[in-house]
């Protein structure tokens, strides 16, 4: 019952009134309702919010379970695979072969081992995993779908910025469920395309063109909102794309104006040394990039990284790839510890879905959502931890079985925001951000 | 918790409303459906439904009426309405309606018959109803823990054997029922990934753990088989937030007929407007809207359609009085009336030549065009400037760029010279305006060599029968049948038989030539007919011979490509999907919206938002014999075509009915030549000769941040391509810093210097700035505006007209339709 009396709080009869009368005129009312979703706090969250800024390394394609750090060396080989397990710096751990880098410093964050679904398609397993909400109808593998808001889009809404950064960043482009939704295009993430680790590295469009001068631009800006006579259907429920127009403006004016902003993008003030450290590679030089957009107070960035569906020649795959992939998470987990960051910055690294027991006839493995690996640090999060556990054969998870429900809530609530909160659709419905909205204790330090 | 909360809001909202209905549900008659009932065996059950009258309209009364049975011994009665047997015998369910009674007669027989447990009828049904064979389970291609089972039980001899003979028979074993792993994983006694879906005890459990002791029998003899379901009503207008019962009767082949109403699983096409659940039971939402309830029972199909309508009145005799030019508009109207909503006000000149000309042509119109038309004084200005524009050699490329968007392969995949043979063959259809129907006929009959006729690439680019199947279908049918080529369509009649027998169309396709060699594939490549060639079920393995979808399947003569057979099949009068998706498609462009979206998705699970006009559409696309200009021609004549983007106070929340105008964002090759346009720079594209416009770029890979940031598709993905018509920061970032539009807007060769140079007086550059942008002429507010920026001290003469266009072109009325 706590959350009817909470919600009503602070509305008077009279308030109540204009909120019928707003609805019967087909005036307002979703303003009126918005405006009361913001009004309502978010206080019982509050003392386990220490996260200021999440960074989510998104492995697309559904990273394998077995191969990075949920390990079965007493399976059959038919399960177990290619690889040997390793030792961690916390006893007792195993980690498979590749992740050493992690694996070395497993003592600054948590293992969680059993989070499942069941949702076994990417475009179902991604929307489910991002949003915290399965899809509402039956999706296709290669769809992009959203029917919920994304975490980032509603931290965007919930912890907007104050220094005219974007809130939500997703790089190199937008990942499959990570927008918006009913929330609005202002909440859909900036994405930078653009590839930090070439050489001429800059955001495209963000500075003024050489040769206009502030004055001149200054003109240019007033000039347009005089010129500016077009009408707008202000009621949301028209969904007049125009709106959506007026905020990428604000936005875009605010970006280029922000030294701020444009000083995080500088990713050359940092020392060759760091830069290597990270990796050169695209995704390396994202993921210091990511790092400096929090510091810049960027709460919520995407890193987008396809290519983890590996239904055939997994073992090389990964023998390629792995090594410099997971001493790019490594790097940034230490970097931020370094800087005293990791404290208030979340690193997860996670994709749909873990991977099918049996090693099919390519030598892959195929989509599994019985069980999956994730990693998460900072933000309150205990070092050293694996929490939950699968079968010994991995093909389920059977000890404190989680949800993406559960773990959505528990980004949230680090990040000050009630799971539990009700926001409005453009259409007056309801929606609860999260349907389950309860966060995993062991989370917490 | 929750649903308190919601309550509560939907209170505040529409209290008043519900008082209202209340009051008036007294002058009602009720009906019960069906009026008498048979239970046969102890496993029947019914489910009645109770159908008032409200102003003449019918509404369900099956959860406000009370339920008695004169004889309990022998049925009993939920305050639900399901009647359920207790023993053998007769007995009256009096259904109570306030003064209103209306007696039921019920017979109860073969209560203690020992009746076996037929596989198909009773136990195959559960599989859906728990959802256990879903694509995220065990419907999925290798099954989950190695028990797979048909997705949405289509395949009944395949699930039958996954039970009962692979795993040892241990899945059912009929010595120890219970020792089943059906049972003991379905009743969760032993680790189940999918839960608890069968507790011990339940009604299904005990089915099932009857099925398996009589033997776990394939079926028993005679059974009778499923022939058909329906469903009770198909059509109902809901007020907001009232429910109705749906009943789901499944009808079987000896002529008896069964309640399935707790055994189907049901979903809604739209569940913002009306939702269903698990029980039958639908809820209207508090919106105006529309939506189709689907009630899927073992591969049938039912629905009902709900119409939520508006609480607005308007008059009958208002819409008689509306304009009608042609019978678009009376459609129109006639689906305005059904929600009560007025259409918005009609457009001035200077919007409807703007939104014409970038419908038709794909750029805004000079200030020449625009002056010409303005200044215009005869009555039919308006047709003779849709007639002008149709026939602009700008009219074949714009709508070859929205063809090649949906057929033209990346050339690092397909080789250069082909893609430009494909890209040249299509942008000479739509120059010569061929009609669509050759152009679909010639384009799936093609024969010879990729660099001699470009229509052959679609061959070369998709090389599998399974792989044309998908595109052919969803391009030309609009039917989506990727889905069937793996399991049964989800929400359609569609099965795998259906894909592959249309898929042997292809299977005699021959290729001559250097294949696809990635990333040049440079060789020429020839398309023919074969001697031989087949397609196989993938399951039965056994050869399917070509079959159309639906309808009688033609013959293929002796040495006859059946590639011809079938393009005369998609385009032939018999195959109202071809005229009605290219209608849509070509409706949904110039409207904003598709009256089936989205737009090349036609099933009866995904209802067209006016059926007699996407209907009427199609015939008369039909009629014109698919001259694309005479079509458009007809839709841009329509009153409805010509109606403002601003609501009136019915309308503001009418987003597919055409009451209004959809504003749109333009396409990024129509935004970029517009900008073109009124800079009076072209811009230069590599691998393209000077002063081509964007909508005659051959292929997506020459490289354009302009067009990258208002998207086009990705080559690289599977066509048909869907471009973003959204706006984001990245675009208007764009059009703000972009270092190039800015050299452009300041070039010495554009309208800035030519203008700034001329004897034009302010007002007259003001004038022809307005025109090229806005297509129309300033108002005394922004000449005066304009002329002051020019008398402003130290004022460049040039630089004042830079600072105009771009702050012009930065305003939505330039970016948008409006």
């Amino acid at each position: 019952m706590k959350n009817v009396s909470k919600n009503c709080n602070g509305i008077t009869r009279r308030n109540c009134l204009q909120l019928g009368l707003g609805a019967m005129t087909g005036l307002g009312m979703v303003d009126l309702l918005r405006l009361q979703s913001q009004a309502k706090g978010t206080s019982a969250a509050q003392p386990k919010a220490k996260a200021k800024s999440v960074i989510l390394i998104w492995m697309d394609g559904g990273p394998t379970h077995y191969e990075t750090f949920d390990p079965k060396p007493e399976a059959p080989v038919e399960i177990r695979g290619e690889f040997n397990p390793i030792a961690t710096n916390v006893p007792g751990v195993q980690f498979s072969q590749h992740m050493k880098r992690l694996a070395s410093i497993a003592d600054k964050y948590t293992i969680i081992r059993s989070i499942r679904h069941n949702q076994g398609n990417h475009g179902a397993g991604n929307h489910y995993m991002m949003t915290g909400a399965p899809p509402r109808i039956p999706v296709g593998c290669g769809a992009f779908v959203s029917f919920h808001p994304s975490m980032g889009s509603v931290v965007a809404h919930e912890k907007p910025t104050t220094n005219n950064l974007p809130a939500y960043f997703s790089m190199p482009s937008m990942s499959r469920s990570g927008g918006p939704n009913f929330l609005g295009a202002k909440y859909a993430p900036f994405v930078v395309s653009d590839n930090p680790n070439s050489k001429n590295f800059r955001v495209r469009d963000l500075a003024l063109p050489s040769g206009l001068t502030d004055g001149r631009y200054e003109t240019r800006r007033e000039l347009r909102e005089q010129v500016d006579q077009l009408k707008r259907i202000k009621d949301k429920v028209a969904g007049d794309p125009v709106l959506n127009l007026d905020e990428y403006y604000d936005q875009g004016y605010s970006l280029v104006a922000s030294t701020e902003a444009q000083k995080a993008f500088e990713i050359d003030r940092e020392s060759d040394e760091l830069r290597d450290k990270y990796g050169r590679d695209s995704f390396g030089q994202r993921a210091l990039l990511a790092r400096r957009l929090s510091e810049a107070g960027v709460p919520f960035i995407t890193l987008y990284e396809g290519g983890w569906d590996h239904h055939g020649g997994l073992f090389k795959a990964l023998d390629k790839r792995m090594p410099a992939f997971e001493n790019t998470i490594a790097t940034l987990i230490e970097d931020l510890d370094e800087r005293g960051l990791l404290e208030t910055t979340m690193v997860l690294a996670l994709g749909e879905f873990g991977r099918t027991p049996k090693i099919n006839p390519g030598g892959g493995r195929d989509h599994w959502s019985n069980a999956m690996s994730v990693l998460m640090a900072g933000g309150g999060t205990p070092g050293g931890q694996v929490l939950g556990a699968t079968d010994k054969a991995g093909y389920s998870a059977v000890e404190r079985v989680l949800s993406p429900e559960n773990f959505v809530s528990t980004i949230y609530t680090k990040m000050g925001i009630d799971p539990d909160k009700v926001l409005y659709t453009p259409e007056g419905r309801p929606s609860h951000l999260v349907s389950d909205p309860t966060p995993i204790p062991e989370l917490f330090a | 918790m929750k649903s308190l909360l919601y309550q509560c809001l939907v209170c505040l909202l529409l209290c008043s409303a519900v008082s209202a209905r209340a009051a008036e549900t007294s002058q009602q008659t009720v009906s019960v459906h069906p009026e008498q009932v048979q239970l046969s065996g102890k496993r029947a059950r019914q489910q009645l439904l109770v159908t008032g009258l409200n102003n003449k309209q019918s509404i369900d009364r099956t959860r406000d009426v009370q339920y008695q049975s004169d004889q309990p011994a022998v049925v009993q009665v939920t305050s639900a309405g399901v009647i359920e047997p207790v023993s053998n015998g007769t007995a009256t369910v009096t259904v109570t309606d306030g003064a209103v009674k209306i007696k039921v007669p019920v017979v109860v027989k073969d209560f203690d018959k020992q009746t076996l447990i037929d596989f198909e009828r009773d136990v195959h049904p559960l599989f859906s109803r728990f959802s256990c064979n879903g694509g995220s389970c065990h419907g999925k291609q290798r099954g989950q823990g190695g028990f797979q089972l048909s997705m949405f039980a289509f395949d009944p001899e395949f699930d039958y054997g996954a039970l009962t003979k692979e795993s040892r028979g241990r899945r059912a074993s009929p010595l120890a029922p219970d020792q089943s792993l059906v049972l003991l994983k379905g009743a969760g006694k032993i680790p189940h990934g999918g839960g608890k879906k069968l507790p011990e005890g339940s009604k299904y459990y005990n089915i099932m753990e009857q099925w398996i002791a009589e033997g776990a029998t394939r079926s028993v003899a005679e059974a009778p088989k499923l022939v058909k379901i329906s469903a009770e009503p198909t059509e109902r207008i809901m007020q907001p937030k009232t429910k109705q019962q749906m009943v789901v009767t499944a009808f079987y082949s000896d002529g008896s007929t069964r309640d399935v109403t707790d055994l189907a699983e049901y979903m809604s096409s739209e569940s913002v407007y009306v939702s269903v659940d698990e029980h039958g039971l639908v809820t209207a939402g508090s919106l105006m809207g529309e939506a189709s309830i689907m009630a899927r029972y073992m591969g049938n199909f039912a629905s009902l359609n709900v119409t939520v309508p508006s609480d607005n009145s308007v008059t009958d005799d208002y819409y008689a009085k509306l304009p009608r030019n042609n019978f678009i508009d009376e459609l129109v109207w006639d689906k305005l009336k059904k929600y009560s909503l007025k259409p918005s006000e009609p457009v001035d000149d200077a919007t409807y030549l703007r939104r014409v000309a970038i419908d038709l042509i794909g750029r805004t119109p000079t200030a020449e065009e625009a002056r010409a038309f303005l200044q215009d004084p005869s009555p039919n200005k308006r047709e003779r400037m849709v007639d002008y524009f149709l026939e602009q050699p700008e009219f074949g490329d714009h709508w070859a760029n929205k063809w090649a968007d949906l057929l033209r392969p990346n050339p690092y995949r397909a080789g250069i010279k082909t893609v430009m043979s494909f890209d040249n063959w299509i942008r000479r259809s739509f120059h010569e305006n061929k009609p669509l129907d050759e152009f679909t006929y010639d384009l799936l009959t093609a024969q010879g060599g990729t660099w001699h006729n470009g229509a052959v690439t679609l061959f070369r680019d998709r090389r599998e029968p399974e792989e044309l199947t998908t595109v052919v279908s969803q391009l030309f049918l609009g039917i989506r049948l990727s889905c069937a080529q793996c399991h049964h369509h989800p929400s359609e009649v569609w099965g795998q038989d259906d894909f592959y027998s249309f898929a042997a169309y292809f299977a005699k396709l021959g290729r001559k030539g250097r294949g696809i060699s990635a990333p040049i594939s440079g060789s020429e490549e020839m398309i023919f007919t074969a001697n031989s060639g087949s397609v196989r079920h993938p399951l039965t393995n056994e050869v399917l011979p070509p079959r159309p979808l639906f309808g009688e399947v033609p013959e293929i003569k002796e040495n006859q490509d059946p590639r011809e057979v079938l393009a005369s099949w998609i385009i032939s009068p018999q195959n109202h999907f071809f005229a009605e998706v290219n209608a849509n498609r070509v409706w949904a462009d110039l409207m904003g919206r598709g009256i089936v979206e989205p737009i090349d998705d036609f099933r009866e699970s995904n209802p067209p938002s006016n059926a007699p006009l996407i209907k009427a559409l199609g015939q008369h696309f039909r009629e014109q014999k698919f001259d694309l200009k005479q079509y458009i021609k007809t839709i841009v004549g329509s009153y409805v075509y010509s109606l403002s983007a601003l609501p009136n106070e019915t309308n503001v929340g009418d987003t597919r009915n055409y009451s209004r105008h959809y504003r749109q964002r333009l396409r990024a090759e129509v935004l970029l030549d517009s900008v073109s346009e009124l800079v009076g720079v072209p811009d230069s594209f590599a691998a393209m000769p000077d002063n081509s416009t964007a909508k005659q770029i051959w292929t997506h890979r020459v490289s354009s941040d302009f067009l990258d940031s208002f998207g086009r598709p990705d080559p690289n993905q599977d066509p048909p391509c869907e471009r973003t018509t959204d706006t984001t920061v990245v675009q208007v970032l764009h059009m703000m810093n972009s270092r190039d539009l800015y050299a452009r807007i300041q070039s010495g060769k554009g309208n800035s210097a030519q203008w700034a140079k001329s004897e034009m007086t302010p007002d007259q550059i003001v004038e022809e700035i307005y025109l090229t942008a806005y297509a129309r002429y300033p108002s005394i507010e922004e000449k005066r505006l304009g002329r002051s920026l020019f008398e402003k001290e130290g004022a460049n003469r040039q630089q004042v007209i830079e600072d105009l266009m771009w702050a012009l072109l930065n305003t939505p009325e330039y970016l948008f339709k409006n």
